[in-house]
This record gives structure tokens, sequence and C-alpha cells, in this order.
């Protein structure tokens, strides 16, 4: 089976010359298709540049990035938007919902921006929400979610396009034990459907049970991955 | 995705109702100034406005605006009948001449004479009277304004409130006694004076003593004649100046235009009410469009290009100004309806909230810019940042 990520040799510095950071140091990395990979590793160490670079949100220096064997390199800025609204989801730490927008509408915009109609685009979102278990906030506002609702409907919001790829940046850092591990649960059960990839970067020592491997990041490289907690 | 932008501006009900006041109070002040100043303007050529009947304004050379009076002598009117292609000429005058009231205050009045027989350049509306009472004997015609203001009856003491001229009272024209036969309806003039109409042989009765009184010369062109051909000969013949009236309404505004502050007091406030809309509609979309910079990363982070960011805040710019230049241009109109008829000198032609339709388009057109270059320099890898 191809593989969902190909990274090889990939870098990727910040700041001008004379001031340059580095923050990927020549990363090889290889995530299979239905695979829920987590990158761990102190802070600055690169890991959300990572991400970035894989999700198509940032362009490396040096090296190659292959998703679903697209080289991003080789794509027009325009073809690269396109790509990621189709294949990529998001979800962040401060699930960055549009406040002036309902739950059903906010789940909305991927399919808006795929051209589905509009009608449609609402139907399906509020599936979504009800796959998520928020039958009963269809209409709400996110400020008069929980924390726990508001990643809910980022959830639905990655999911509900079917995009091939789900990149997390520290998903579960901002809810408390239980409601990060329901929405890990979320994660297993309703975002790795259908081959779908999982790519998640977490401190979260909490949930790192839930991945089927881990990288472990330092200075910009991946040192080691492994397949469970207990090798860490 | 445009209802989405629409949204996200209305959503955020502080920034969005102040965008709308700033680009209110800009449309506002453009169209409340340049309608005062279009006012004034066309108060300075009321009079010409209010005597449309002759064809041409005969007057001295010299003579720069309408209220630039530079006597002639009377013998002029025969010369300006004899010339050919005049049907008919009449004699007119207009000058200031001091009322006295009952109290012994002195009101200065813009007399108008008109020729004994035709009694031609009367005023526009009558309200009381008839022009033709002018023929009985000491009979003025008083404007509503005056009649109501400034030649209104004085209280028994200063506090007491003013009884409006009428028919039948009585005035002190430069010690002449005057009866009022009849209240007009006229525009009002530049400096606000009562204006008093009456005959000219009257009129010279009432006028300080001078050695020429004659103001200007209506003349009717006659039928199939040219008037500017008209006009060239009474000029050749007499030596005297021929205006039609709008010639003679274009002369008075550019010298009000050239002589005046009134131009550039007015362009100063309308210029001023442009930079405030700039400033106010500026700052506020522009700290509006920083607050949203992180869903608008969002938005390109999940696949929105820049076309389509850009057509979002085009559309949230343009209703901002749609929104608030009409609110502005309806308060202004609410202005020109309220005051009809008042001391505010406030004229809205149709070309005011042309023009003030075309700042606040410039004011949201030069803010978009502004917050476009922001979106295109947006890396949607802001997203993850903290």
């Amino acid at each position: 089976m191809e593989p969902a990520i190909v990274c090889a040799n990939l870098t990727k510095s910040y700041g001008a010359k004379g001031n340059l950071t580095q923050a990927l140091r020549g990363i090889d990395l290889e995530v299979k298709p239905g695979e829920l990979f987590m990158l761990v590793g102190p802070s600055g160490c690169g890991k959300t540049t990572l991400i970035s670079v894989i999700a198509g949100i940032l362009n490396h220096d040096e090296g190659s990035c292959a998703i679903f064997s697209h080289d991003l390199d080789a794509m027009e800025d325009g073809e690269r938007t396109e790509f990621r609204g189709r294949n990529v989801g998001f979800v962040f730490q401060a699930y960055n919902l549009i406040p002036t927008l309902t739950t059903t509408e906010n789940t909305s915009i991927p399919l808006i921006l795929n051209g589905v109609p509009r009608a449609e685009a609402t139907e399906r979102s509020r599936e979504m929400l009800k796959q998520v278990g928020l039958g009963a906030k269809l209409d709400t506002l996110p400020t008069e979610l929980s924390g726990g609702q508001q990643q809910r409907v980022a959830i639905a919001r990655a999911l509900v396009h079917n995009p091939r790829l789900i990149v997390c940046d520290e998903p579960t850092s901002a809810l408390d034990h239980t409601t990060g591990a329901e929405i890990m649960e979320l994660f297993r059960h309703e975002a790795l459907k259908e081959g779908r990839t999982l790519v998640i970067v977490t401190h979260d020592a909490r949930i790192f049970h839930y991945a089927d491997r881990i990288g472990v990041m330092d200075d910009g490289r991946i040192t080691r991955i492994v397949n469970s907690p207990s090798e860490l | 995705m445009y209802l989405i932008a629409l949204k996200m501006l209305v959503g955020n009900k502080g920034k969005f109702f102040a965008m709308i006041f700033g680009v209110a109070l800009t449309s506002l002040i453009i169209t409340q100034q340049s309608s005062i100043f279009v006012g004034l303007m066309s108060r300075t050529v009321g009079f010409i406005f209010d005597t449309p009947l002759p064809d041409l304004w005969v007057m001295d050379p010299k003579v720069q605006f309408v209220d630039d009076i530079k006597p002639m002598q009377d013998t002029k009117l025969l010369q300006v009948r004899g010339v050919q292609g005049v049907e008919w000429a009449v004699p007119l005058y207009k000058g200031s001449i001091r009322a006295r009231l009952a109290n012994g205050t002195f009101q200065t009045c813009n007399v108008i004479g008109l020729d004994d027989s035709t009694l031609v350049g009367g005023p526009p509306t009558m309200l009381e009277g008839r022009v033709a009472d002018l023929r009985l004997a000491d009979s003025v015609i008083v404007d509503e304004a005056g009649a109501l203001g400034k030649l209104a009856k004085p209280g028994a003491t200063p506090q007491s409130p003013r009884t409006p001229l009428k028919v039948g009272d009585l005035l002190e024209l430069n010690d002449n006694r005057a009866v009022v036969v009849g209240i007009a309806r006229t525009t009002r003039t530049f400096q606000s004076q009562p204006v008093v109409y009456t005959t000219y042989s009257r009129a010279m009765r009432f006028a300080p003593r001078e050695r020429k009184l004659l103001s200007f010369i209506l003349a009717k062109v006659k039928p199939g004649e040219n008037f500017t051909e008209v006009a060239r000969r009474i000029n050749a013949q007499t030596g005297l100046a021929a205006y039609t009236g709008p010639q003679l309404k274009g002369l008075t505004i550019r010298y009000f235009m050239k002589n005046t502050g009134i131009p550039i007091n007015f362009g100063i406030a309308v210029g001023l009410g442009f930079l405030v809309g700039v400033a106010i509609v500026g700052q506020t979309f522009y700290s509006f469009i920083t607050d949203n910079m992180r869903y608008l990363g969002i938005l390109k982070a999940m696949g929105a290009k820049n076309n389509v960011l850009f057509t979002m805040i085009v559309l949230q710019t343009f209703l901002v100004g749609a929104l608030g230049s009409g609110i502005g241009m309806g308060i202004a109109s609410l202005t020109s309806i309220i005051s009809k008829n008042s001391e505010l000198a406030f004229y809205m032609p149709w070309q005011i909230p042309i023009i003030t339709v075309l700042a606040t388009t410039l004011i949201t057109l030069l803010t978009t810019i502004f917050s476009l270059w922001k979106v295109i320099r947006l890396e949607p890898g802001i997203v993850f940042r903290g």
C-alpha cells in the first residue's frame, strides 16, 4: 500500500541570513494510510513546523514531502490550496471556530469551499454534528459551548468533507482528562474510518496510548519512532 | 461564503456599528456642508431666480455680481429700448434702504423698485395681497421671512414676542411712510435682509439722494432674435453690459467663489469630513480585519483561495459603505426637509448625493485595498501559532 505521507530530508529554517533558526534538520518520515501517528517532543523542537509542512500550509526549504503521492513542491499556490481543501482536515488546540457562526455553519465551511451547494452542505454538517454527539447543539454559537463541545465541532468540521489526512495540533491540551479521552475515542472511531490518516502533535502524555506509532522529535529531528508509549 | 462573510461582519456588532457610524458621519458631513455651500451660493443669485421674465439684464459694465450695484443714468433706458431686437425694456431699482421700526431701531432692507406701469420683476409668489396693489399710494410688498422676523413689530418690552407684519401695517422707509399691501414668498437673500418691493418711482423717493439711481434695465428680446447678438448690440450702442439670467448667475457665483472665503471654508469642512471617514472607517475596518486574521487564515488553510477572501472583504466593506452613506444622506435629507424655508441655507441638488456616494466609495475602496494587502500577505501557517 502506498504511504500517506513521505518526507525525505526535509529542512526548514526561519529568520534572516545571519540569524537563522533551524526548525527542521533533515526529517525522514513515512506514515501509512489509516494510521494514527503522534509527534511528541519538547516545545520548540519543530513539531508544529513539521505538521504545517505536511498539511501544505508552510513551504519547506530543502528535501521533499509527498502527501498521497502528490509532491507539494510541484504544486502552484492555488493548486496547493485546492489540494488542502479537498484532502486535509485541521483540528487546533484553541478550536478556532468562527465565533459569529453557528455550529452547523462552522462545520459546513469546508463543504462550501469545495463547491457543495448550501442546502446539501447544511444537511451533511448536521449529520456530522450528530455523529460527534452534538445533535442537540446544531444551531448553537461556539461561545455557548463547553471546550469539549467546541473541540467536537472542530472535529466535525475537519471530517465533514471526507479528507484523507487530518492534522491536529494539541487537540486535548485545553481539555480535562475525561473530555480529552472522549475526544481521542472520537478520533479513533470517527476520524480513522475509511483509511484516513491522522497526525497529532501533542505534549499530552495521557493520550499517547491512542497512537499506532509515536515519533519523538528533538531539535528539528525525529530521533526515534516507537510503537507504544511504554517504549518512550 | 458570502453569507459567512456577512455573518462575520454583522456578528461583531461593536465594530460593525462603529464602521457604519464612521461612514454615516462622513457622508453626513460631506452632504451637509456641500448642501449648505450650494444653498449659500444659490442665495447669492436668489433674486435672479425670482425674476425669470426678462431675457437680458442690462447694467453698468463694471458690475461684478448681482448685488454690486453701479447705478446708471435714466436715459440709458431709452437707449436700450432703441436697440434693434429689444422688444421692451423696463427699469429696476435695487438697493439697501433703512426701515425704522416702532421701537426706534433700524433694519436695513433690500428694496426692489419695479417699473410703475408693468410691474415686471415682481415677487414670484404672493401669500397675501396682489402685485397690482403696488399701484396704491405708498404701497410696499414685504417678503414672508422679513414680515415674520426682522420687520415684525416689537413688543412693549424687549422680552415681549414680536408681532408679524401684516397687510395694512405701516413702515417707515428712510423717513417715508410706506403701507404694507402684500406679503410675498421670495428666495432668501445672501445677507438674510428683508426684501421690500415697491414701484420704481416710489423707490426713487425712498432711496437716499443720488445723481443716478437706475440699477438694472430688464429687457425682453424680440421673438426670433438671438440673445447673444442682441446683448452684443446693446453693449456696442450703449456701452452697457447685457447678460442673460444664467450668465448673471454665473458671474455672481464666480465672484463669490473667487473673492470670498466661502469655498475654502466649506472645502475644508468637506475635506475634514472625508479624512474623518478615512480615519474612523479605515482604522475600525483594519482592526476588524486584524481581529479576523486568524479566521481568514483558517479559511485559507481549509482551502479558501485569495479571490474568495477578497470577495468576502469587498462585500463586507461595500455593505458598510452602502449602509453608512445611506444613513448619512438620509439624515442630511431630513435636515433639508426640516430646514425648508428657514434661515439655514441648505440646498441639495442631485449632484451632491452622487459626490457623497463617490467619496464614501473611495473611502471603502481605500479601506478594502489596505485590508486586502494584509490578506495577500497572510500565511495560512498562522493557524498553528498560539
